[in-house]
This record gives C-alpha cells, structure tokens and sequence, in this order.
C-alpha cells in the first residue's frame, strides 16, 4: 500500500526522445534575370518562440558566379555549404578551373541523395550564371530533386511569398501583361524591379510571418561579380 | 417568441464530441483556433495600478491579427488582460463582466476585484484547463488596488508585479530588475511599457504595439496603442492593378425581382 | 488512474510542515510554485487559514488545493454559524478528507491540517494524496520532503517549547530547500494558540545554513 505516492516530478514516467532535427525559421528567395540572378534572406534564427540570434546570415557566396542560400535546420545547413565548398575546391584542384554553376547544382542534388534515409532537414536554393552568361536558379528539396526555375521562395514564409512571385514576377492571373512561357528559365524583369519586388516580399512576409525578420541580406550576381546588400527588416 | 431561457439549453454545447472524436481517430484534425503567443503584464504603483498588453494574435506561425484587442473590460474600475486561445480569453471575460454587471445591479455597490478573481477562478477550475485562459486580473474598489494572476486550471495568484503569456520571461525580467514599490504613475507606465517591448522584441508570439490600462481610484485611463515600435517601412512600389487585369471568364445577368404592371387591389377593408 | 499534473498546470513543488509542541502546533511552508522550470511565484504563500486557528498546508496542484481549501473554508463558515462553536481541527481535517478520498481521481493535493482547538488543543493532520488521513505529532509533505525524514525523525522531540519548535521546522525546510529544486525561496510559518495565530517570515537571503560542499 502507498501511503504517500511520491509528488516529485522524477518520479513519474517520462520518454526520453531526442530528435535530430530542429527547425530554425526563416525565408530565401531568389530571381533569375536576363543578365544577373538575385538571391535574399532574412537572417532570424529562431528556435520555436525564442530568437537564438537576429544576424545569422544563411547564403553564402561559393564562387564569382554562384551562390548557395539555405533554410531548416542550421548545422544541417552549415554541413552542407561545408562540403559544397570543399568539393569545389578540389575539382579546381583537379582541373585547374572554377565549377560551372550547373556543375555544382548536379554535384549539390547527388550529396543530398546519398542521404536518403537520414537527409540533411536543409531546402537549398543555388543561384548564379550559367554557361550563356543568364542567371539561374536551381531549387531542392531536402532529398535532392531539383529544377531549373525563373523564381523561386523557400522557408518558413515560402507560402506567402511564391504566390506574389507568380504574380508579379511571372505575370500569372495578370490580363494585358506580357506572358512568360511556362518553360522559360529566366524572367524579362529588369534588375531594379527585381530589387523592389523582392524588398517588399520580405517587408511584407515579416508583417505576418513570425520566423522571418530581423535583417534581409541580398546578393545580385552578375558578369561583374557577386554584389552583397543588408537592408533592415521589423524585429517584433 | 417564448422569452424564457430553457435552463436545458444553456452553457457549452458538447452534442459533437463523440462524433468529433470518432472523425480524428479516422484521421481528421480538429479546427485550430486562434492561439495570442501574448505578453501580458501588471504592476501596483503609489496610486493604482497599471495593466499592459501587446497586440499580436497568432494562428501557428502565421500573425492573424496585428492590432487586436488584449485589456478587456470587466467593470468600470476593472480591467482585465487575456493570453491564451483568444476565443476563451474574449468569451471568459464577457461572461464575468455581464455576472459583474448583474451583481451590482443586484446590491447597489462597486464590483470588487475578489468577485471577480472567484467568478473566474471557479469558472476555469470547473472547466479543467481545457479553457485556455491566463488572465491578468486588476482592479481598484473600496479595499483599495488588487492585481492577480488566474491560471487555466484555476490557481490565482496576488503579487505586486505579474506578468503571463508566452513573452512573460522577456517582461518579468524587466520587473525583477527594475520594479520598487510607490513608483509615480509616469514611472509606472514606462516600465510597463519596457516590460511589453521586451516581449515584444524578444518573444515571437508577441509583437506590434503597446497598449496600456491606468486604474486608480474612481479614474481610468485606457491607453490603446501607447507606443507603436513597429510601423511598416514604405513599399518599393505600388501594386495596383489597372482594370480588367481579372479574366471575365462568363458573364451571366439575371432579373432576381419581376416588376409586372398591374391595377392596385384595395386592402382597407 | 493515478491522478497527474497536466501540461502548463501550475505545481506546488514545495515543501511543508506541521509539528505539535507544548501549548499550539507550528505550520512551515516554502514559498516557490513553479509551471515546469519557471517560477510563477516566488512568495506563495502555502499556509492558508480554514478557521480562525486552524490552518491548512498545501502541495500538489495549486488550482486543485486552492478550490478544495475554498470549499472546506466555505464549509467551517457555515459550521460555525449553524453551530455557533467554532469546528474542531479534527471536523477540518475530515472535510479535507472526504473533497480529497471522493475525488482521488481528479485531484493531485497533498494536504497538511493543523490548528488548535477547545477540545484537544493542538493537532495535526496529513492528508496524502490516495485521501487517507493520519494523526501525526509531526507531518512533512511535498517533493521536498522525501530530503528530511531522516533528519526529522532524529531532531523531533515530545514536548518541545514554542523557541525549539520553531528552530526544528526552520532547519527542516531550509534542508528541503537547499536540495530540492522545486522548493525554494523564502520560508514562511505561523504559531498557532490558544492566543491566536502569529505569522512569521523568513527571507531567502537569511536562512539556517548548513554544510554546502
């Protein structure tokens, strides 16, 4: 008989789980030009309702004409970048010249299947030039299949941002705007456009998305080079 | 019309949680309601009291409601701040404000802050937790200013400084460090107003502005959106889509009144 | 079911106390109450009077003891004007058990009740959480108290003045508080006579210290 069943908390039964994977917020974008190819992000990192820190850039240039943007869990992240870099480094090594940008987005899905059954929590969006000069844009998902797109939006506020792009940047819904074909792999937008629409993509995102905030950082690759900005972003 | 009450008929209708429950063992999920990740707060000063309050509501990680309404009324000399699921907190302090109101219709007298603080604590107790309401209680009546805590399961708590919600810690850290006892009434309002930035900035469940609630005695000055910290930046460009931007996909009119001539017939009679 | 704390309740992981000596019965309490590792208040005050001098000493849910001490408040108020006595601390002591043992199944109370009273003088009561009763010289309750049985079992002597008492149930709690991380703060106790009801205070920054490694 139990007189007095213990009351401490270590006393009842608990699960011991771990999780290997955690989710650190926030949003990439990117744009494919005629002649440039824009990438941003904000740079919250979140951890369920705490800010972990409010600069932690997550997009990184990996060469003059290409650059890797990430979300989802952070050393997942980190890991991958790493190791893009590395291989990088040794192909140059190896052949004395610097990876194409459809080059890595080959290399960039393979990396990520070898991990099928245990994958990196990272949705990458890689931008740069292609062989032509054009911009592109190559998004994934977090087992490797991947696409040539004109725009694209990723994380945690990709559901409020991909339908304005569709909008804005590839005229859908829009009666007496020029078409873009379904198949085309850059849009006719010049630069600037570009810019404002994606300044105001994250301005907006971060009224009614709570992951994204703090600071956007954008990168606008073209035949000069890789260009960074930072532009403030609402902290609340 | 009947005007009785049916007193079958009253309170929560639980006619559909069988059915409920046998659609989510099938696999459906239940409606989300709207969650205010809030921070709240309160403090005694010298001559009153002061209540505050953010004005983010949140469905998920999505902001539903970027002004919404925190510091509700309860009595003319009660106020009360609402975290948890904003149905609850809005319905909870309706019904206590209207037993309050029927309760001085009944004796002649002020509303006192324990009524109200018993109504609600045994309201939620009854209730389990499965109403989510943490409430921030204050009030001024003849026994002078009364601040409390109410929990959803229905523990209260009477302290001089209180905070609840998901920013809490942000704002508590605040009084900790910065509270005394007979501040002036500025002294108060700007702490209260640090404590909910603080929340504001550092809790993603809260955000937008500041709203704050002065009590004293037979004085109360509600102070919707005290400080704004977080204007929106101007947009880039202006989206406006000239007309005829939407397709017309079909285009279909109908006569929804027949109007037919005819000669008035005589009802007088 | 063995009842449980539900997610976000509100915990009394606390320590509390009553001990009977020459002339009243000495209640002692700790301040902290927690919701996971948070403290929500770190001055609760545990002790809560029943009857002008039977009081009652709370662990478990803070919701559940709060509404059952309502109830058996409401309960001795009627008493006494029914009866114009005032209830014994045994009459309490049964009202706690009856709202505790029928509902064993809802409620996570752990509850001590101690007071004075014409008929027997001082007395205490533990109401552990099944809902069974026990007459005891001394009571411990609450997370804390699994820390010091062994010392209160050394140090309680029969028939201890008011001073000595009060010094066991003060090292007693500070001993709770200095091992138990849901037992803190402050310690607060009240003297319970024939007189009356005297409360005391003990800050967090002067408690009885004793060997800390």
């Amino acid at each position: 008989m139990h007189v007095r069943p213990s009351t401490h908390p270590t006393s009842q039964a608990k699960e011991a789980a771990f999780s290997p994977y955690e989710d650190h917020g926030g949003t990439n974008l990117a744009i494919a030009g005629p002649d440039y190819c824009l990438l941003a992000s904000d740079t919250r990192q979140s951890n369920g309702y705490n800010i972990n820190t409010r600069f932690a850039p997550k997009t990184f240039k990996l060469s003059n004409k290409s650059v890797l943007a990430t979300a989802g869990c952070q050393p997942d992240c980190a890991m991958v970048t790493t190791r893009v870099k590395q291989s990088m480094l040794t192909y140059k090594h190896n052949h004395n010249k610097e990876m194409s940008t459809s080059a890595i987005a080959q290399m960039l899905s393979i990396m990520l299947y070898q991990r099928r059954f245990f994958p990196y929590y990272d949705f990458n969006i890689l931008g740069g030039l292609d062989e032509d000069g054009k911009g592109c844009v190559y998004s994934y998902d977090a087992v490797g299949s991947y696409e040539r797109v004109p725009c694209s939006a990723f994380g945690s506020a990709s559901a409020l941002i991909q339908p304005f792009l569709d909008n804005q940047v590839r005229n859908k819904n829009q009666l007496g705007k020029p078409k873009v074909t379904e198949f085309e792999p850059v849009t006719p937008l010049p630069l600037a456009e570009a810019l404002r629409i994606c300044k105001d993509s994250f301005t907006s995102a971060t009224e009614r998305d709570i992951y994204t905030g703090d600071y956007l950082q954008i990168f606008i690759i073209t035949r000069e080079g890789v260009e960074e900005q930072i532009h403030e972003l609402k902290k609340d | 019309m009947d005007a009785r009450i049916d007193l079958n008929n009253i309170g929560f209708d639980f006619d559909l949680t069988k059915r409920n429950a046998g659609l989510e063992a099938n696999g459906a999920t239940a409606p989300k309601a709207t969650k205010t990740g809030t921070t709240i707060v309160g403090l005694l000063f010298k001559d009153g009291l002061v209540l505050g309050a953010d004005t983010r509501a949140t469905e998920g990680p999505i902001v539903a409601d970027k002004n919404c309404e925190k510091i509700h009324y309860i009595a003319p000399n009660m106020y009360c701040c609402g975290a948890g699921t904003a149905a609850d907190t809005e319905f909870t302090t309706n019904m206590i404000s209207s037993q309050m109101e029927l309760h001085r219709m009944s004796t002649g007298r002020e509303s006192r802050v324990v009524t109200a603080m018993t109504l609600l604590k045994q309201y939620l107790f009854r209730h389990q937790g499965h109403i989510s309401a943490a409430l921030v209680l204050g009030g001024f009546d003849v026994t002078g200013p009364h601040l409390y805590t109410i929990y959803p399961h229905g523990s209260t708590d009477k302290l001089p400084y209180v905070t609840m919600g998901s920013g809490s810690l942000a704002a508590m850290s605040i009084f900790e460090s910065r509270w005394r006892s007979d501040m002036e009434r500025q002294e108060a309002i700007d702490l209260v107003k640090d404590a909910i930035e603080a929340g504001i900035f550092n809790d993603l469940g809260s955000g937008s502005n500041v709203d704050v609630c002065v009590i004293e005695k037979g004085k109360v000055d509600y102070l919707r959106n005290y400080a704004r910290p977080n204007e929106r930046a101007q947009k880039e460009q202006s989206y406006k889509f000239p007309r005829g931007t939407t397709a017309v996909l079909k285009t279909s009119i109908r006569d929804l009144v027949q109007v037919t001539e005819d000669t008035a017939m005589d009802i007088s009679t | 079911m063995a009842p449980s704390l539900k997610s976000g309740e509100v915990n009394l992981g606390t320590t509390i106390m009553a001990v009977v000596y020459d002339g009243g019965v000495i209640i002692g309490a700790d301040s902290r109450t927690t919701t996971g590792s948070y403290i929500a208040n770190r001055v609760t005050d545990k002790l809560t009077k029943i009857h002008d001098r039977i009081y009652c000493c709370r662990s478990g849910s803070a919701a559940d003891t709060q509404a059952v001490a309502d109830i058996v408040h409401y309960y001795t108020q009627m008493y006494q004007v029914q009866h114009n006595a005032a209830p014994t601390t045994q009459v309490v002591a049964s009202l706690f058990r009856e709202l505790c043992y029928s509902n064993r199944n809802n409620l996570m109370a752990g509850i001590i009740v101690a007071g004075w009273d014409e008929r027997v003088g001082p007395s205490v009561y533990s109401i552990p959480l099944g809902g069974s009763i026990h007459k005891q010289a001394y009571a411990i309750g609450g997370s804390g108290s699994s820390y010091i049985y062994g010392y209160c079992d050394a140090n309680y002597k029969d028939h201890m003045n008011r001073e000595e008492a009060i010094d066991f149930v003060k090292k007693a709690i500070a001993l709770a508080m200095s091992r138990d991380g849901s037992s803190g703060g402050t310690i607060r106790l009240a003297v319970i006579t024939e007189g009356g009801v005297e409360r005391m205070f003990v800050p967090g920054n002067q408690l009885p210290t004793f060997y800390e490694g």
